[in-house]
């Protein structure tokens, strides 16, 4: 076992579509020093910097070097994490791995994408050149063939997928830093948005932001004489699966990765049943979709009942589990920062710092994170340290 | 959020390049793609403890982690297991230029392998596209050695 560690700060950029008045090292300074004015903390108190970050979208090398400045990674000891969509949650298990050594005691993590500084579908047709790049169709493309096995498997329908992309950006009216906030938005508008790759609309997909988010994890000692509520990493796990889409059969059904990691998670927490445990859930989803799938594969209901999670508003901010009261990486998504952002909202919760999207007594969060075509990361954040 | 109303005020760097890239097959693949360019085959790589047929042909079996060794025929007639039509103009990453839209698109497990395949489908029509459908590969004539030698999959009647 590792030495006990908290997440102590948090700090997010507001995000959107263009950040044209900064650049890509200012937007990655803006979520440090917003990091480190919640956590009452100097960057010379920082011992380890962990970048995170999908390469290939702005179209730039090295980020790492032309950003660590504005992560404050001057003469530190520096990493940059990239595993695709969970490169967000991967860096934030980096930098719990960091202080949980007990080689360091206080580690920044920062995820940060500019999508707007390049092309995302360009960066996304850059796949494997000899199997996929001739057919590939983006993230969508790769979503909608699941679908179709997802809901011939499952039977869950257009509706109940439309109703998650509602809540999602109506959630995301109450967090200041999220992109799309919708507070009209209706199932029906979210079935006529055009069908981008049948049977996926548009609405129900993530967009491409702009953003930045810092975490701060505390060794034990530093985290109780500095944070009146710590967040205490009680689990960090991450798998992967196969890499070629057609080796993992019916995905978003079985989706043996995140069920995998939740698997051990849950058993390290000692949680058995998930829905009544977790006060508040921050999970990455790429896709309405997939939210409904990850509902079944994390143990939030039985397979094939994740319909019904949403239909009987289970999920929605005053159901018994409310699942992205940030309104989740649907309504928000700078993939690099998107899971770091997850584990800073399911932190924020626990620290009682969520302004008008915080859930009243959240003493048990989960944060989990999507990447590549199946790759997942499971985080279990409690107040208590055991 | 920052919003610079004076658009022109903005400096920005537009930058277009031209790369150019040269992929190594590497064994087993270029084995793959020489069978298909010659003889039309489509070949799968048995692993000998867990008896999949993979596509793509791997020299290890990523669950056995074990070598991989019989080289088996897969194909070429296949099974549809998830479909869509794609109406958005996603790049081909093979030539940089917008696909032509609408198509079909699915995941194919070829008769006698294990894995399916990513590939574009004869069939674009939601309403005509479901889980089980037959197809068959349709090649090339002049086939290059590369994942276009086969055209589409072609919906069959048994």
């Amino acid at each position: 076992m590792g030495k006990k560690v908290a997440i102590i700060g948090t700090g997010q950029t507001n995000h959107c579509s263009s950040r044209e008045d900064v650049n890509e090292m200012e937007l990655v300074y803006e979520a440090a020093a917003a990091a480190l004015k919640d956590a009452e903390m100097t960057i010379a108190e920082i011992d380890a910097v962990v970048l995170a970050n999908m390469e290939l979208f702005e179209g730039r090398a090295l980020h790492d070097m032309w950003c660590g400045e504005g992560a404050g990674a001057f003469m530190k000891h520096s990493f940059k994490i990239s595993t695709g969509g969970t490169s967000g949650t991967s860096g934030a298990i980096s930098g719990y791995y960091h202080a949980a050594s007990g080689l360091f005691d206080r580690v920044m993590v920062v995820g940060f994408e500019k999508h707007s500084d390049g092309n995302t579908l360009a960066g996304m047709a850059l796949t494997d050149p000899f199997w996929d790049r001739h057919v590939a169709a983006a993230a969508i493309g790769n979503f909608a063939l699941s679908v179709s096995e997802y809901m011939a498997d499952r039977g869950v329908t257009e509706e109940q997928s439309a109703k998650v992309a509602v809540k999602a950006r109506r959630n995301a009216c109450n967090n200041p830093h999220a992109h799309l906030q919708m507070p009209d938005l209706t199932v029906k508008k979210v079935l006529e948005s055009p069908v981008l790759a049948y049977p996926v609309h548009r609405l129900e997909m993530c967009p491409q932001s702009d953003g930045a988010c810092a975490i701060i994890f505390a060794s034990e000692e530093i985290a109780k004489k500095r944070c009146p509520r710590p967040a205490w990493v009680r689990a960090a796990v991450t798998r992967h699966d196969h890499i070629y889409l057609g080796e993992v059969k019916n995905r978003l059904a079985t989706m043996r990765s995140l069920k995998e990691a939740a698997k051990v998670a849950y058993e390290t927490v000692g949680i058995k049943e998930p829905l009544k445990e977790f006060d508040v859930a921050e999970i990455y989803d790429p896709l309405t979709y997939a939210e409904i799938a990850w509902y079944e594969a994390l143990g939030f209901c039985k397979d094939g009942e994740g319909g019904k999670l949403i239909d009987d508003g289970i999920t929605q901010m005053d159901g018994e589990l409310p699942v992205n009261p940030s309104g989740g990486v649907i309504s928000t998504n700078p993939v690099g920062a998107s899971g770091t952002i997850r584990v800073a909202e399911a932190a924020l919760q626990i620290h009682g710092r969520g302004g008008r999207r915080q859930i009243p007594d959240v003493n048990l969060a989960l944060a989990t994170g999507y990447g590549v075509y199946c790759w997942s990361d499971v985080l279990i954040l409690s107040s208590k340290p055991d | 959020m920052k919003r610079n109303t004076e658009r022109e005020e903005l400096l920005r760097i537009p930058i277009q390049m031209k790369l150019q890239y040269r992929f190594p097959a590497g064994a087993h693949y270029e084995r793959f793609f020489r069978e298909l360019k010659k003889t039309g085959k489509i070949m799968g790589i048995k692993c000998p403890e867990c008896e999949r047929v993979l596509v793509p042909p791997r020299p290890v079996c990523g669950e056995c982690f074990t070598r991989t060794g019989e080289w088996v025929e897969v194909g070429p007639k296949g099974t549809v297991v998830a479909h869509t039509s794609i109406y958005f103009p996603f790049i081909d990453g093979s030539t940089g230029k917008p696909r032509p839209i609408p198509y079909g698109a699915g995941l194919i497990q070829l008769d006698g392998a294990y894995s399916a395949i990513n590939h574009i489908l004869e069939e674009g029509d939601p309403d005509k596209l479901h889980i089980g459908m037959r197809v068959e590969a349709m090649l090339k004539e002049k086939r290059e050695g590369n994942i276009g030698d086969i055209l589409y999959f072609k919906t069959i009647e048994e």
